[in-house]
């Protein structure tokens, strides 16, 4: 591998290492490109014309902003504010159930854990569709088919169980004595939460909620099932777009709105990288 | 302590709601689906919808290409994960940028990922065009079905190396040197290091990217619906697209339930194994 064997290294004299340094940056700049090229083609084709989407050309003979001019009429716009307040909500419910629930986790001793841990696993691994079957039959009767708050309600099926996990492991990284210290000062535990328990895990919130976001913003199979018209997301609808085959996709379109999908997930990369690890085990890394 | 916690303990109470609603009802009515008729005739039939699953080749034939598809994707992610992470974990301003880029795909959508490479891959996209340009081969996932599926394969590998990569990444990065150097000082070879030391204390995160990336390639959904759309002909549906197309499509809500019930116990029973074999029954708890 490329771990630089520092002993070895000076024996080796410069010649072999700036082999290996020249190596190194090659493949480092390949599969960056492998990575990035993909991203940037679908970039291009959103800002191309139609003539250069269809001989597939990788450099735009001129740019065209007609796909974004589209993408910021009703239809688009409507599907992009779903997208925020589907998102939004899912992150403000996961905190308003999680955050007691995680709190009384984190400081009772209880002797489930081990299983508690197993049976959240079996709502992240259990197939989505498996509960769609009955959410469809379920909603319709209680009103919440293509609704916002049915989506919402929806996405919490794996939502709540990574969110109270995920707070879980940063609460426990919190000591005790605080609670207790604040309990002999007179706090309830109310204003112990606002004034210092709250300040002190805030970081963990931003992550947790970071990742509620993500999967909120992302999901397509729940959302395609469970609206039609009103509470579309953006990423349904560009579903409906790639699978309209009568009269060709519109791939400029299409690619237009996947670069609006992933403007939260780059935005913030910078950030969330320090968490990434911890945010998919659940913190158990 | 405040005057035992315990009294606080109704605080659990909303997430177990909410739990309820969205897991426990909905997997009661789907086991209540799969003995009846629901939505055409109302009856009890018992485990006819079970028993027609054996006769049902088409189902066999998604369940073996799920598990193909799993099998693959498993074996090649998480080695090229763990050697991207040995290139890149050491902090550096290069490695820095280089594993924010590869980190990209993983918070992608689904949708788009099927998006980017449907447009590399369409017939004037970069990918068939380069190889019939300069490797004088002919690419056409739309008509050709075994390429339709290592292409699927391909995505996958793209979209979630850098899942098992990230993880990696940040399990080297915490790891203790001082064994590692002791052991080089003692004049071990890199491979000794790495086979005594590192992959010992490298097995938690594997083990959980194993589980974790076993069970989201299981119920693959979104990438196949938008880059084949489970074409050509049936030659890339998988478990999820047959249960939707069965359930949603046709309705027959009674027999795609009892797929949907086989799905999540086969689901289930596996995910149990591999955490009893590769913790020894101790768990995931520590």
């Amino acid at each position: 591998m490329f771990y630089i064997n520092s002993i070895n290294d000076k024996r080796k004299g410069t010649f072999v290492l700036k082999i290996k340094g020249i190596f190194k940056y090659m493949l480092t700049a390949t599969i960056s490109l492998l990575f990035i090229f993909p991203i940037y083609f679908m970039i291009v084709t959103s800002i191309s014309s139609k003539h250069d989407i269809e001989i597939g050309s990788l450099i735009p003979t001129n740019f065209d902003s007609s796909n974004w001019i589209e993408l910021s009429k009703g239809y688009w716009i409507s599907g992009i504010r779903n997208s925020l307040i589907i998102s939004l909500s899912s992150v403000v419910l996961t905190l308003l159930v999680g955050f007691p629930a995680a709190y009384i986790f984190s400081r009772l001793k209880f002797t489930a854990d081990k299983h508690l841990f197993f049976w959240l696993l079996t709502n992240r691994m259990a197939p989505p569709i498996c509960f769609i079957l009955a959410y469809i039959v379920m909603f319709r009767s209680l009103g919440l088919w293509d609704t916002i708050p049915g989506v919402v309600l929806a996405y919490s099926v794996f939502n709540i169980p990574i969110g109270i996990w995920l707070l879980v492991s940063f609460f426990s990284s919190v000591p005790r004595e605080i609670d207790e210290q604040a309990f002999i000062d007179g706090f309830s535990m109310f204003e112990y939460w606002k004034k210092i328990f709250i300040p002190v895990v805030k970081g963990g919130i931003a992550v947790c909620s970071f990742f509620v976001w993500m999967f909120s913003w992302t999901e397509m199979l729940i959302a395609s099932t469970l609206t039609s018209a009103k509470a579309k997301p953006l990423t349904v609808q560009l579903l409906i777009t790639l699978g309209r085959v009568g009269y060709g996709v519109q791939f400029g379109l299409a690619a237009a709105a996947g670069v609006m999908t992933i403007v939260p997930g780059l935005a913030l990369i910078y950030w969330a990288r320090l968490y990434l690890a911890k945010g998919f085990t659940f913190g158990r890394l | 302590m405040w005057k035992s916690l315990e009294k606080y303990g109704a605080l659990v109470v909303p997430a177990i709601l909410v739990i309820i609603f969205v897991v426990l009802l909905p997997f009661i009515a789907v086991i209540n689906y799969s003995f009846q008729t629901p939505y055409s005739g109302d009856q009890f039939v018992g485990f006819l919808h079970y028993r027609s699953l054996f006769k049902d080749e088409r189902l066999q034939d998604v369940f073996t290409r799920n598990l193909l598809f799993t099998t693959i994707a498993l074996l090649t992610e998480i080695p090229l994960g763990l050697g991207l992470a040995y290139c890149f974990y050491k902090p550096s301003k290069t490695s820095t940028i280089t594993s924010m880029i590869i980190a990209i795909p993983a918070l992608l959508p689904g949708v788009t990922i099927g998006l980017i490479w449907r447009l590399m891959i369409r017939s004037t996209g970069p990918i068939p065009v380069f190889l019939r340009n300069y490797l004088n081969y002919i690419f056409e996932p739309f008509i050709n079905p075994s390429q339709a599926f290592w292409i699927l394969i391909a995505v996958d590998i793209w979209h979630w190396t850098s899942l098992s990569f990230i993880i990696f990444a940040s399990a080297l990065a915490g790891l203790d040197p001082t064994p590692t150097l002791s052991a080089r000082t003692e004049g071990a070879t890199r491979w000794q290091i790495f086979r005594f030391i590192e992959v010992p204390s490298l097995k938690f995160p594997l083990i959980f990217i194993t589980l974790i990336r076993f069970m989201d390639s299981f119920k693959i959904y979104d990438e196949p619906t938008v880059i084949t759309g489970g074409g050509p002909g049936l030659a890339t549906e998988f478990l999820s697209m047959y249960i939707k197309r069965l359930g949603l499509d046709q309705w027959q809500l009674g027999y795609a339930s009892a797929i949907s019930m086989i799905y999540l116990f086969v689901v289930l029973i596996a995910c149990f194994i591999l955490i009893q074999l590769m913790t020894k029954g101790r768990g995931l708890s520590s």
